[in-house]
Protein backbone atom coordinates (compact mmCIF):
# COMPACT_ATOMS: atom_id res chain seq x y z
CA UNK A 1 0.00 0.00 0.00
CA UNK A 2 1.13 3.34 -0.78
CA UNK A 3 0.99 5.68 2.28
CA UNK A 4 4.23 7.47 3.05
CA UNK A 5 5.85 10.75 2.37
CA UNK A 6 9.15 10.95 1.51
CA UNK A 7 11.23 14.14 2.20
CA UNK A 8 14.16 13.96 0.21
CA UNK A 9 16.49 17.03 1.65
CA UNK A 10 16.22 18.14 4.85
CA UNK A 11 17.22 22.03 4.33
CA UNK A 12 14.75 24.66 6.02
CA UNK A 13 11.85 23.78 2.96
CA UNK A 14 11.90 19.75 3.66
CA UNK A 15 12.05 20.04 7.20
CA UNK A 16 9.34 22.66 7.64
CA UNK A 17 7.04 20.08 5.02
CA UNK A 18 8.00 17.08 6.97
CA UNK A 19 7.23 18.72 10.23
CA UNK A 20 3.83 19.60 8.36
CA UNK A 21 3.44 16.53 7.20
CA UNK A 22 3.72 14.69 10.84
CA UNK A 23 1.67 17.26 12.19
CA UNK A 24 -1.24 15.82 10.07
CA UNK A 25 -0.83 12.85 11.06
CA UNK A 26 0.99 11.69 7.91
CA UNK A 27 3.50 8.75 7.87
CA UNK A 28 6.43 10.90 7.52
CA UNK A 29 10.11 9.99 5.88
CA UNK A 30 12.63 12.31 5.71
CA UNK A 31 16.27 11.61 3.75
CA UNK A 32 19.07 13.82 4.36
CA UNK A 33 23.11 12.79 4.06
CA UNK A 34 23.94 15.22 6.91
CA UNK A 35 22.97 13.43 9.82
CA UNK A 36 23.31 17.10 11.50
CA UNK A 37 19.93 18.63 9.42
CA UNK A 38 17.49 16.85 11.32
CA UNK A 39 18.55 19.07 13.80
CA UNK A 40 16.07 21.19 11.59
CA UNK A 41 12.86 19.14 12.65
CA UNK A 42 10.97 20.16 15.69
CA UNK A 43 10.91 18.32 18.77
CA UNK A 44 6.95 16.86 18.10
CA UNK A 45 8.03 15.23 14.53
CA UNK A 46 7.31 12.07 15.02
CA UNK A 47 8.13 10.58 11.50
CA UNK A 48 11.76 8.21 10.23
CA UNK A 49 15.23 9.91 9.74
CA UNK A 50 17.25 7.89 7.05
CA UNK A 51 20.82 9.57 6.99
CA UNK A 52 22.72 8.55 4.02
CA UNK A 53 22.74 9.24 0.02
CA UNK A 54 19.42 9.08 -1.42
CA UNK A 55 21.44 9.13 -5.12
CA UNK A 56 22.21 5.47 -4.39
CA UNK A 57 18.69 3.48 -5.22
CA UNK A 58 19.43 0.86 -2.10
CA UNK A 59 19.05 3.40 0.12
CA UNK A 60 15.92 4.38 -1.19
CA UNK A 61 14.51 1.10 -1.27
CA UNK A 62 15.26 0.71 2.17
CA UNK A 63 13.70 4.01 2.82
CA UNK A 64 10.62 1.91 1.34
CA UNK A 65 10.20 4.34 -1.68
CA UNK A 66 7.69 1.84 -3.16
CA UNK A 67 5.19 2.31 -0.33
CA UNK A 68 5.39 6.41 -1.18
CA UNK A 69 2.22 7.62 -1.82
CA UNK A 70 4.37 11.57 -2.15
CA UNK A 71 7.83 12.50 -2.55
CA UNK A 72 9.14 16.11 -1.79
CA UNK A 73 12.56 16.62 -3.26
CA UNK A 74 14.75 19.60 -1.83
CA UNK A 75 18.09 18.99 -1.80
CA UNK A 76 20.70 21.57 -2.26
CA UNK A 77 21.59 20.57 -5.79
CA UNK A 78 19.53 20.87 -9.00
CA UNK A 79 21.03 18.01 -10.35
CA UNK A 80 20.68 15.36 -7.78
CA UNK A 81 16.83 16.88 -7.30
CA UNK A 82 16.51 16.16 -11.08
CA UNK A 83 17.83 12.81 -11.21
CA UNK A 84 15.62 11.81 -8.24
CA UNK A 85 12.48 13.47 -9.61
CA UNK A 86 13.06 11.63 -12.99
CA UNK A 87 14.16 7.83 -10.46
CA UNK A 88 10.77 8.51 -8.83
CA UNK A 89 8.58 9.01 -11.68
CA UNK A 90 9.56 6.38 -14.32
CA UNK A 91 11.45 3.32 -11.63
CA UNK A 92 9.53 3.86 -8.86
CA UNK A 93 6.11 5.33 -10.42
CA UNK A 94 5.38 7.33 -6.98
CA UNK A 95 1.69 9.50 -8.05
CA UNK A 96 2.71 12.70 -6.52
CA UNK A 97 6.15 14.29 -7.03
CA UNK A 98 7.47 17.66 -6.00
CA UNK A 99 10.59 18.75 -6.59
CA UNK A 100 12.49 22.74 -6.39
CA UNK A 101 14.58 23.88 -8.94
CA UNK A 102 16.81 26.91 -8.36
CA UNK A 103 17.48 26.59 -11.97
CA UNK A 104 13.88 27.32 -13.39
CA UNK A 105 15.74 26.79 -17.59
CA UNK A 106 16.47 22.59 -15.96
CA UNK A 107 12.39 22.16 -15.77
CA UNK A 108 12.91 21.33 -19.43
CA UNK A 109 13.43 18.49 -18.71
CA UNK A 110 10.10 17.57 -16.83
CA UNK A 111 8.37 17.79 -19.54
CA UNK A 112 6.18 15.15 -20.26
CA UNK A 113 6.30 13.60 -16.86
CA UNK A 114 4.04 13.49 -13.92
CA UNK A 115 6.15 15.98 -11.87
CA UNK A 116 5.45 19.34 -9.99
CA UNK A 117 8.17 21.61 -9.64
CA UNK A 118 8.78 24.32 -7.57
CA UNK A 119 10.63 27.47 -8.70
CA UNK A 120 12.03 30.02 -5.99
CA UNK A 121 13.62 32.42 -8.33
CA UNK A 122 9.92 32.99 -10.25
CA UNK A 123 8.10 32.91 -6.89
CA UNK A 124 10.62 36.17 -5.44
CA UNK A 125 9.97 37.62 -8.39
CA UNK A 126 6.24 37.63 -8.72
CA UNK A 127 6.25 37.90 -5.07
CA UNK A 128 8.57 41.45 -5.98
CA UNK A 129 6.49 42.41 -9.19
CA UNK A 130 3.27 42.06 -6.65
CA UNK A 131 4.63 44.17 -4.23
CA UNK A 132 6.11 46.79 -6.13
CA UNK A 133 2.79 47.20 -7.95
CA UNK A 134 0.84 47.65 -4.42
CA UNK A 135 3.71 50.10 -3.80
CA UNK A 136 4.15 52.27 -6.80
CA UNK B 1 30.80 13.46 -37.08
CA UNK B 2 30.37 16.01 -34.37
CA UNK B 3 31.77 14.84 -31.41
CA UNK B 4 31.35 17.08 -27.84
CA UNK B 5 33.30 16.13 -24.51
CA UNK B 6 31.95 18.20 -21.26
CA UNK B 7 33.98 18.17 -18.47
CA UNK B 8 36.42 16.01 -16.61
CA UNK B 9 40.31 15.82 -16.52
CA UNK B 10 42.51 13.63 -17.39
CA UNK B 11 40.43 11.15 -19.06
CA UNK B 12 38.81 14.05 -20.67
CA UNK B 13 42.55 15.24 -21.88
CA UNK B 14 42.79 11.70 -23.59
CA UNK B 15 40.08 11.49 -25.17
CA UNK B 16 40.26 14.85 -26.81
CA UNK B 17 44.14 14.11 -28.02
CA UNK B 18 42.35 10.88 -29.80
CA UNK B 19 39.68 12.34 -31.28
CA UNK B 20 41.16 15.76 -32.15
CA UNK B 21 42.76 14.38 -35.34
CA UNK B 22 40.01 12.45 -36.36
CA UNK B 23 37.11 15.21 -36.55
CA UNK B 24 36.59 18.44 -37.43
CA UNK B 25 33.67 19.10 -35.48
CA UNK B 26 34.85 18.71 -31.63
CA UNK B 27 33.47 20.84 -29.28
CA UNK B 28 35.16 20.73 -25.53
CA UNK B 29 33.50 22.03 -22.70
CA UNK B 30 34.98 22.50 -19.59
CA UNK B 31 33.96 24.41 -16.23
CA UNK B 32 37.68 24.63 -14.71
CA UNK B 33 39.19 27.14 -16.17
CA UNK B 34 42.33 26.15 -14.83
CA UNK B 35 41.98 22.85 -16.47
CA UNK B 36 40.76 24.65 -19.75
CA UNK B 37 44.05 26.34 -20.09
CA UNK B 38 45.86 23.10 -19.85
CA UNK B 39 43.71 21.56 -22.60
CA UNK B 40 44.04 24.62 -24.31
CA UNK B 41 47.77 24.28 -24.26
CA UNK B 42 48.21 20.63 -24.42
CA UNK B 43 45.74 19.61 -27.29
CA UNK B 44 45.77 22.72 -29.13
CA UNK B 45 41.92 22.86 -29.20
CA UNK B 46 39.24 25.19 -28.34
CA UNK B 47 38.08 25.07 -24.56
CA UNK B 48 34.32 26.33 -24.06
CA UNK B 49 34.33 27.40 -20.47
CA UNK B 50 30.94 27.05 -18.42
CA UNK B 51 28.84 24.02 -16.81
CA UNK B 52 27.54 21.87 -19.30
CA UNK B 53 24.44 21.01 -17.48
CA UNK B 54 23.56 24.65 -17.91
CA UNK B 55 21.09 25.23 -21.56
CA UNK B 56 22.89 28.65 -22.31
CA UNK B 57 26.37 26.89 -22.45
CA UNK B 58 25.26 23.96 -24.28
CA UNK B 59 23.54 26.76 -26.10
CA UNK B 60 26.43 28.91 -26.89
CA UNK B 61 29.09 26.29 -27.69
CA UNK B 62 26.60 25.19 -30.56
CA UNK B 63 25.85 21.05 -29.55
CA UNK B 64 23.06 21.11 -31.71
CA UNK B 65 22.82 17.87 -33.78
CA UNK B 66 26.14 16.21 -32.21
CA UNK B 67 27.03 12.82 -33.34
CA UNK B 68 28.41 11.49 -30.02
CA UNK B 69 28.16 13.60 -26.61
CA UNK B 70 30.28 12.65 -23.66
CA UNK B 71 29.92 13.64 -20.27
CA UNK B 72 33.35 13.04 -18.28
CA UNK B 73 32.08 15.29 -15.31
CA UNK B 74 33.46 13.77 -11.24
CA UNK B 75 29.76 13.81 -10.49
CA UNK B 76 27.21 11.05 -11.78
CA UNK B 77 23.97 13.14 -11.46
CA UNK B 78 25.84 16.62 -13.27
CA UNK B 79 26.83 14.27 -16.06
CA UNK B 80 22.78 12.91 -15.58
CA UNK B 81 21.98 16.25 -16.17
CA UNK B 82 24.28 17.06 -18.76
CA UNK B 83 23.05 13.98 -21.25
CA UNK B 84 19.57 14.38 -20.83
CA UNK B 85 19.91 18.07 -21.85
CA UNK B 86 21.69 17.35 -24.82
CA UNK B 87 19.52 14.20 -26.01
CA UNK B 88 16.71 16.17 -24.92
CA UNK B 89 16.85 19.45 -25.88
CA UNK B 90 20.00 19.70 -28.30
CA UNK B 91 19.28 16.71 -30.06
CA UNK B 92 22.05 15.08 -29.83
CA UNK B 93 22.28 11.52 -31.32
CA UNK B 94 24.27 9.26 -28.65
CA UNK B 95 25.36 10.21 -25.15
CA UNK B 96 27.52 8.57 -23.58
CA UNK B 97 27.77 9.09 -19.82
CA UNK B 98 30.99 8.14 -17.28
CA UNK B 99 29.63 7.53 -13.64
CA UNK B 100 31.41 6.96 -10.57
CA UNK B 101 29.02 4.51 -8.73
CA UNK B 102 28.53 1.54 -10.38
CA UNK B 103 25.08 1.09 -9.22
CA UNK B 104 24.48 3.96 -11.65
CA UNK B 105 24.87 2.48 -14.94
CA UNK B 106 22.08 0.53 -14.97
CA UNK B 107 19.39 3.29 -13.66
CA UNK B 108 20.75 5.71 -16.06
CA UNK B 109 20.13 3.63 -19.07
CA UNK B 110 16.77 2.57 -17.79
CA UNK B 111 15.98 7.13 -17.40
CA UNK B 112 17.45 7.26 -21.40
CA UNK B 113 21.02 7.27 -21.37
CA UNK B 114 22.21 5.73 -24.41
CA UNK B 115 25.73 4.38 -23.14
CA UNK B 116 26.96 4.60 -19.11
CA UNK B 117 30.39 3.71 -18.73
CA UNK B 118 31.72 3.02 -14.84
CA UNK B 119 35.04 1.68 -14.75
CA UNK B 120 34.26 -0.06 -11.31
CA UNK B 121 31.35 -1.79 -13.04
CA UNK B 122 33.77 -2.97 -15.65
CA UNK B 123 36.27 -3.88 -13.51
CA UNK B 124 33.88 -5.59 -11.61
CA UNK B 125 32.49 -7.48 -15.24
CA UNK B 126 36.12 -8.67 -15.59
CA UNK B 127 36.62 -10.08 -12.48
CA UNK B 128 33.32 -12.13 -12.49
CA UNK B 129 34.47 -13.29 -15.76
CA UNK B 130 37.91 -14.20 -14.99
CA UNK B 131 36.83 -15.98 -11.89
CA UNK B 132 33.82 -17.92 -12.94
CA UNK B 133 35.76 -18.95 -15.59
CA UNK B 134 39.60 -19.78 -14.17
CA UNK B 135 42.60 -18.86 -15.66
CA UNK B 136 42.38 -20.50 -18.79
CA UNK B 137 39.13 -18.98 -20.15
CA UNK B 138 38.77 -15.38 -21.89
CA UNK B 139 35.57 -13.69 -22.48
CA UNK B 140 34.59 -11.23 -24.79
CA UNK B 141 31.15 -9.42 -25.32
CA UNK B 142 30.17 -8.11 -28.70
CA UNK B 143 26.99 -6.50 -29.55
CA UNK B 144 26.12 -4.52 -26.49
CA UNK B 145 26.65 -7.89 -24.36
CA UNK B 146 23.97 -9.42 -26.49
CA UNK B 147 26.73 -12.31 -27.75
CA UNK B 148 29.69 -13.46 -25.92
CA UNK B 149 32.76 -15.53 -27.17
CA UNK B 150 34.08 -17.79 -24.40
CA UNK B 151 37.70 -18.94 -25.29
CA UNK B 152 38.34 -22.46 -23.22
CA UNK B 153 41.32 -25.32 -23.16
CA UNK B 154 40.77 -28.32 -23.24
CA UNK B 155 42.26 -30.38 -21.02
CA UNK B 156 42.36 -34.33 -21.08
CA UNK B 157 40.31 -35.06 -18.16
CA UNK B 158 37.09 -33.67 -19.77
CA UNK B 159 34.65 -35.84 -20.86
CA UNK B 160 34.24 -33.94 -24.09
CA UNK B 161 38.07 -34.70 -24.71
CA UNK B 162 38.50 -36.95 -27.79
CA UNK B 163 35.09 -36.82 -28.90
CA UNK B 164 33.64 -36.18 -32.00
CA UNK B 165 31.23 -32.66 -31.77
CA UNK B 166 28.35 -34.75 -32.96
CA UNK B 167 28.16 -37.21 -30.49
CA UNK B 168 28.92 -34.47 -27.45
CA UNK B 169 25.10 -33.16 -27.70
CA UNK B 170 26.55 -29.64 -27.14
CA UNK B 171 24.20 -26.90 -25.76
CA UNK B 172 21.75 -24.69 -28.09
CA UNK B 173 22.17 -21.27 -28.22
CA UNK B 174 25.93 -21.69 -28.12
CA UNK B 175 28.45 -22.80 -30.82
CA UNK B 176 31.84 -24.08 -31.46
CA UNK B 177 32.73 -21.58 -33.69
CA UNK B 178 36.40 -22.27 -34.42
CA UNK B 179 38.40 -24.75 -32.71
CA UNK B 180 42.50 -23.24 -32.49
CA UNK B 181 44.89 -26.55 -32.48
CA UNK B 182 48.66 -25.28 -32.39
CA UNK B 183 49.86 -24.35 -35.18
CA UNK B 184 45.96 -24.27 -37.36
CA UNK B 185 42.52 -22.67 -36.52
CA UNK B 186 39.90 -25.05 -37.38
CA UNK B 187 36.51 -24.57 -38.62
CA UNK B 188 34.41 -27.03 -37.35
CA UNK B 189 32.10 -29.69 -37.77
CA UNK B 190 29.66 -32.72 -36.56
CA UNK B 191 32.82 -34.78 -37.29
CA UNK B 192 35.62 -33.01 -35.85
CA UNK B 193 36.72 -34.83 -32.30
CA UNK B 194 37.68 -32.26 -30.08
CA UNK B 195 41.41 -33.11 -28.71
CA UNK B 196 43.04 -32.39 -25.25
CA UNK B 197 44.79 -28.74 -25.48
CA UNK B 198 42.16 -27.32 -28.06
CA UNK B 199 41.21 -23.97 -27.65
CA UNK B 200 37.78 -23.57 -28.31
CA UNK B 201 35.85 -20.24 -28.92
CA UNK B 202 32.34 -20.50 -28.23
CA UNK B 203 30.44 -18.44 -29.18
CA UNK B 204 26.43 -17.69 -27.02
CA UNK B 205 24.57 -15.88 -25.65
CA UNK B 206 25.78 -14.40 -22.06
CA UNK B 207 22.52 -16.51 -20.72
CA UNK B 208 24.21 -19.76 -22.05
CA UNK B 209 27.84 -19.18 -21.46
CA UNK B 210 27.51 -20.51 -17.31
CA UNK B 211 25.95 -23.49 -18.98
CA UNK B 212 28.55 -24.14 -21.87
CA UNK B 213 31.31 -23.13 -19.95
CA UNK B 214 29.83 -26.00 -17.08
CA UNK B 215 29.42 -28.17 -20.48
CA UNK B 216 32.70 -28.25 -21.24
CA UNK B 217 34.59 -28.66 -17.99
CA UNK B 218 32.25 -31.73 -17.00
CA UNK B 219 34.87 -34.46 -16.00
CA UNK B 220 34.96 -37.92 -16.65
CA UNK B 221 34.21 -40.14 -13.83
CA UNK B 222 36.39 -42.87 -12.75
Amino acid sequence: MRNKVIIIGCGRLGANIAALASEKGQNVLVIDRNRNAFDRLPESFSGYTVNGDATDLSLLEEAYVKTAKEVVIATGDDNVNLFLAHVASVIYEIPNIYVRLDDPERGVLLKGLKIKAIYPFELSLNKFNLMKGENI
Amino acid sequence: MKIVIANGKHEADFVINMFKDQTKDLIVINSDKNFADYIVKNNKVAVFVGEPYKRFVLEDSGVRDADIFIALGEKDTDNYATCMLAKKEFNVKKCICTVTNPKNVDIFKRLGIDSVISSTYLLANSIKSASSLEDVIQTLSIEEDKIVLTEIVINPTYRIANQKIMDINFPQNATISCIYREPHVIIPNGSTIIKPKDKLVVISTPDEQEKVVKFIQTTNKK
